[in-house]
């Protein structure tokens, strides 16, 4: 009998306690607050100081990008992508380190580093990325990233990229007709020599 | 009240054709038409409110917009009527073995329980359809009508989740009218009376005349009401019918589209009618809480609906903070707590009238 | 009076059902509300991740294990690097193992923040969900300043992590630790002791002690059925040893020792001990120290095997890599302990009512994403 009413009398009160939680959070609704009206108002990104040395950090997870002028065809970060996104095709370049001006071929990095190849594909799937970041590192020329971070300046963060089209989301970084030049000029080459 | 006074105006407007019978159908469809516009008003209302206080409570800040368009106007004031909209644009679809019949006369039952209940509540000193010697009484009887169609919706659509449903809201809905009846006993004990506005007029005079703090007993009395009156609509703690996390969608899982519109605005009318009882028999109807303050027949208008809408927004709190209770636990508060103690009242109650009163 | 039996209905909860935490189909025999058996089929959710990785390098395995148990990637990440770091003997620094067990025990936060949360979900109570919700938002915040991703990290590496702690990292935790600290007690008071919950999970879905050891259920699932057993003070990795913190035990406050509620109560109690842990580790950290320190140049470790095991917050969280000496695993195999957990639910499920079968699912805390792997 003793436990009916205390069982009654808890019942009571915690369920009480509860309602009183909840009113006082009905109450400040003003001050707690925790949702954003998403494309009006956007979660402030967080400012990463990485403190020293923030150029060889990376610390974005967003939208791949590659600077076509600077990729030496090295394949680094096609080998290191676990989901194999990435694909890239090469052609051997026939002077190292000189422009080729029929596909816009930038024959010295910004490192200056002299090409031997020409790029005549480098297509990133972006339905199948992970966005694990692994691509990133090994590049000698820092020529693929993820959009914002040290490169925020050339390149604005874009995560939020939508395609209409499935096969839209397949981005082609080669420079559009660099495999028929490169064939073209190696065609070229070859009948010189013979 | 308010049929006859139409009906009396019409045959002083045309005193050539006084009395006959198309009048009567006049002044009887006149008010259904406004209650119906009043129920969706309402309904939008309270849903909306419905959606702001849960967000509130959880920290969000629900539906907002900048303006008519894409987005759902100023502060979400038109999420209602978009949902709605969608709602009733959406394909009518129903499942290929369900008892097709049944399943189209489910929500009609359901709607018209709640609709023909709002005929005997009382909105005002001046304001009552039809007020009936019996009102109260008739509220009750009609409200046992949701039973039959919850249990017409949940064995017609033929889906196991929904029969669970079903079967559950019936046992549910069953059980706690007793309680709900018992403590509406007491009121009638006091009021002697099953008219809503004598009960109403029992209560004149202030605040400390409401029959809840008429004696020590109808405070608990009337948390027994309000609790039954929740388990019978169907809400939180007691929304086992359509317990989302375990039955999908209870009874409701097979309807879409109007059809589970009108499940869903029948709650909600059910919510009104409840709570309007619950404001009629315990917290003094249309009188004002305190004696000769704007307790004229216009304001009377405004002190029910704040009323009941105050425990609505109660209902709609609970709803927002406390978990679901299980088959056996519900027909145990039911049987093994309301019962007792509300019998126990009735007879205290009795006996306070009989040495006190 | 002697129980009715009616005829028995095979119900199919799920995979598409909102009380089975993802995709997971339990076939349950209900005689009327009364469960009598449950199986489970799960399978769902299978990416063929222990193949996989047979196929991958030692380091792009990481992204893989972050999508096992996406609730606790962290925990996935470090599992992964002690057991890697055992067979190649790679001592990292201090600074690095700091910030590794810093990073477990946020994850071990966020994800029992969820679980309490979703737990109270299955049983009705939705806004304590919502709350939950929000502070572990804060949560993934701090993930995404230190290393730009807020669900799938791949943020330590074998030998290291993928980049520095960033500035001001130390003093958002802390800022974090005192807000939160507030709201966990606001979570136990509207939702553990509340009546309505307790009745619900109180003496509801006992697990023996028994029964948890025979089934080899690990993790806050044990240790609520009274065994105090956890890696990180029975088996110390990392540098676990050097913190002070309790282990929580299910006491039966509420019902008997072992019950859903239990099971509730010591995650909550874990979420303090987190914050305990987490704020002697901050105070410790080295601060200098390169987290690069230790990377090797190419992940090829030694022939040979290794078995290593963490605490995740899901249980004990074992790796067993064996290595032919090549850049690729010759096998990785994954202990999940989500897997015994779920297999653990027919027994301590089977006769109860149909809601309290849900309950007692939530309870376990299981993620399909590490079951089905």
């Amino acid at each position: 009998m003793i436990k009916y009413f205390s069982d009654i009398f808890t019942a009571v009160s915690t369920i009480a306690g509860g309602m009183f939680i909840t009113l006082t959070h009905l109450v400040k609704a003003k001050k707690g607050i925790a949702t954003l009206q998403y494309p009006e108002e956007r979660w402030p990104r967080p400012e990463r100081n990485i403190g020293f040395n923030s150029e060889s950090y990376n610390v974005i997870r967003s939208r791949l990008h590659v600077d076509m002028d600077d990729c030496i065809g090295c394949l680094k970060c096609e080998r290191a992508c676990p989901v194999d996104c990435i694909k890239i095709e090469t052609a051997k370049a026939p002077e190292r380190g000189e422009d080729i001006k029929d596909v816009k071929h930038v024959g010295i990095t910004t490192n200056g580093t002299r090409k031997a190849m020409v790029v005549t594909r480098f297509d990133i799937d972006m339905t199948e990325c992970c966005y694990c970041n692994l691509c990133t590192y090994p590049c000698p020329e820092e020529c693929i990233f993820m959009t914002g971070g040290p490169n925020g300046k050339k390149h604005p963060i874009d995560y939020e990229f939508s395609e209409p089209d499935r096969s839209d989301l397949i981005y082609r970084f080669a420079k559009p007709g660099t495999k028929e030049g490169m064939e073209n000029i190696l065609n070229e080459k070859s009948k010189v020599e013979a | 009240m308010t049929v006859d006074f139409i009906f009396d105006g019409l045959n002083q407007l045309f005193p050539a054709v006084a009395g006959n019978d198309f009048f009567l159908i006049i002044a009887m469809l006149l008010p259904v038409a406004a209650l119906l516009g009043f129920i969706t008003i309402y309904g939008f209302g309270v849903i909306y409110s419905e959606i702001k206080v849960s967000s509130f409570i959880q920290d969000k800040t629900g539906p907002m917009g900048q303006g008519p368009g894409l987005h759902a106007g100023k502060w979400g004031l038109l999420q209602p009527v978009a949902d709605g909209i969608k709602l009733f644009i959406k394909e009518d679809i129903i499942p290929a073995s369900a008892d097709k019949p049944l399943f189209i006369l489910a929500p009609f039952l359901i709607f018209i329980g709640a609709l023909t209940a709002f005929i005997a509540v009382p909105f005002g000193e001046k304001i009552i359809i039809v007020d009936m010697n019996i009102g109260i009484f008739y509220i009750i009887g009609v409200g046992s009508l949701a039973v039959i169609a919850l249990i017409l919706a949940g064995w017609s659509s033929n889906n196991k989740w929904a029969l669970f449903g079903g079967m559950r809201s019936a046992a549910q809905i069953i059980s706690y009218e007793i309680p709900a009846g018992i403590s509406l006993v007491v009121v009638i004990m006091l009021a002697s009376s099953l008219n809503m506005q004598e009960i109403i007029a029992y209560q004149e005079g202030g605040l400390f005349n409401w029959i809840i703090f008429d004696n020590p007993f109808m405070p608990i009395v009337f948390v027994i009401f309000f609790i039954s009156a929740l388990a019978e609509t169907n809400r939180t703690p007691f929304d086992l019918p359509e317990s989302e996390s375990e039955l999908v969608a209870g009874f409701v899982t097979e309807y879409s589209g109007t059809r589970y519109a009108i499940f869903f605005l029948s709650e909600y009318a059910n919510m009104f009618v409840i709570s309007a009882v619950a404001a009629t028999a315990f917290l003094g109807g249309w009188q004002s809480p305190f004696e000769n303050f704007l307790n004229t027949p216009a304001w009377s208008v405004f002190w029910m609906i704040s009323k009941t809408f105050f425990l609505i927004f109660v209902m709609i709190w609970v709803r927002w903070t406390v978990p679901r209770l299980r088959v056996d636990q519900l027909m145990h508060l039911c049987w093994k707590v309301f019962i007792p103690i509300g019998l126990f009242n009735v007879f205290a109650v009795a006996i306070w009238i009989v040495v006190i009163g | 009076m002697g129980v009715v039996h009616g005829e028995e209905m095979v119900l199919n909860i799920g995979p598409q059902h909102p009380a089975t935490h993802g995709v997971l189909r339990l076939q349950v025999r209900t005689d009327g509300e009364v469960v009598s058996q449950i199986t489970p089929y799960m399978g769902y959710l299978h990416r063929c991740f222990e193949k996989h990785s047979e196929n991958v390098t030692y380091e792009q395995v990481i992204p893989f294990t972050d999508r096992c148990d996406y609730l606790s990637s962290m925990s996935m990440n470090f599992g992964y690097v002690v057991a890697m770091e055992r067979l190649m003997e790679i001592k990292v620094n201090d600074r690095v193992e700091h910030i590794r067990v810093v990073m477990a025990e946020l994850q071990r936060i966020a994800s029992h923040l969820l679980c309490t949360g979703v737990f109270g979900l299955d049983l009705g109570a939705f806004t304590p969900f919502l709350w939950a919700l929000r502070d572990r938002e804060r949560i993934l915040d701090l993930f995404e300043l230190t290393c730009g991703a807020r669900l799938l990290y791949n943020y330590m590496w074998v030998g290291g992590l993928s980049h520095d702690i960033p500035v001001g990292f130390v003093e958002s935790t802390f800022e974090f630790l005192d807000y939160f600290e507030p709201k966990v007690d606001e979570l136990e008071n509207i939702l553990a002791h509340n009546k309505i919950l307790v009745e619900r999970s109180a003496d509801i879905g006992v697990m023996p002690k028994d029964v948890a050891i025979s089934y080899g259920v690990t993790g806050p699932n044990l240790r609520a059925s009274g065994v105090k057993w956890d890696l990180r003070k029975n088996d110390p990795y990392s540098i676990y040893d050097r913190f002070e913190f309790d282990v929580p035990i299910g006491e039966g406050q509420k019902g008997t020792v072992g019950d859903c509620w239990d099971r509730f109560y010591v995650r909550i109690i874990e979420i303090r001990e987190s914050v305990k842990i987490i704020r002697q580790a901050l105070a410790s950290m080295p601060k200098e120290g390169d987290v690069h320190q230790s990377l090797p140049k190419k992940i090829r470790p030694p022939k040979g095997s290794v078995y290593a095991r963490t605490e995740t917050p899901r249980g004990d969280l074992g790796y067993y890599i064996e290595s032919d000496g090549s850049p690729i695993p010759y096998r990785v195999k994954m202990r999940s302990p989500a897997f015994t957990a779920l297999s653990v639910l027919d027994e301590i499920g089977a006769g109860w009512l149909l809601s309290d079968v849900l309950a007692i699912l939530g309870s376990l805390d299981i993620v399909l994403g590490e079951i089905d792997r």
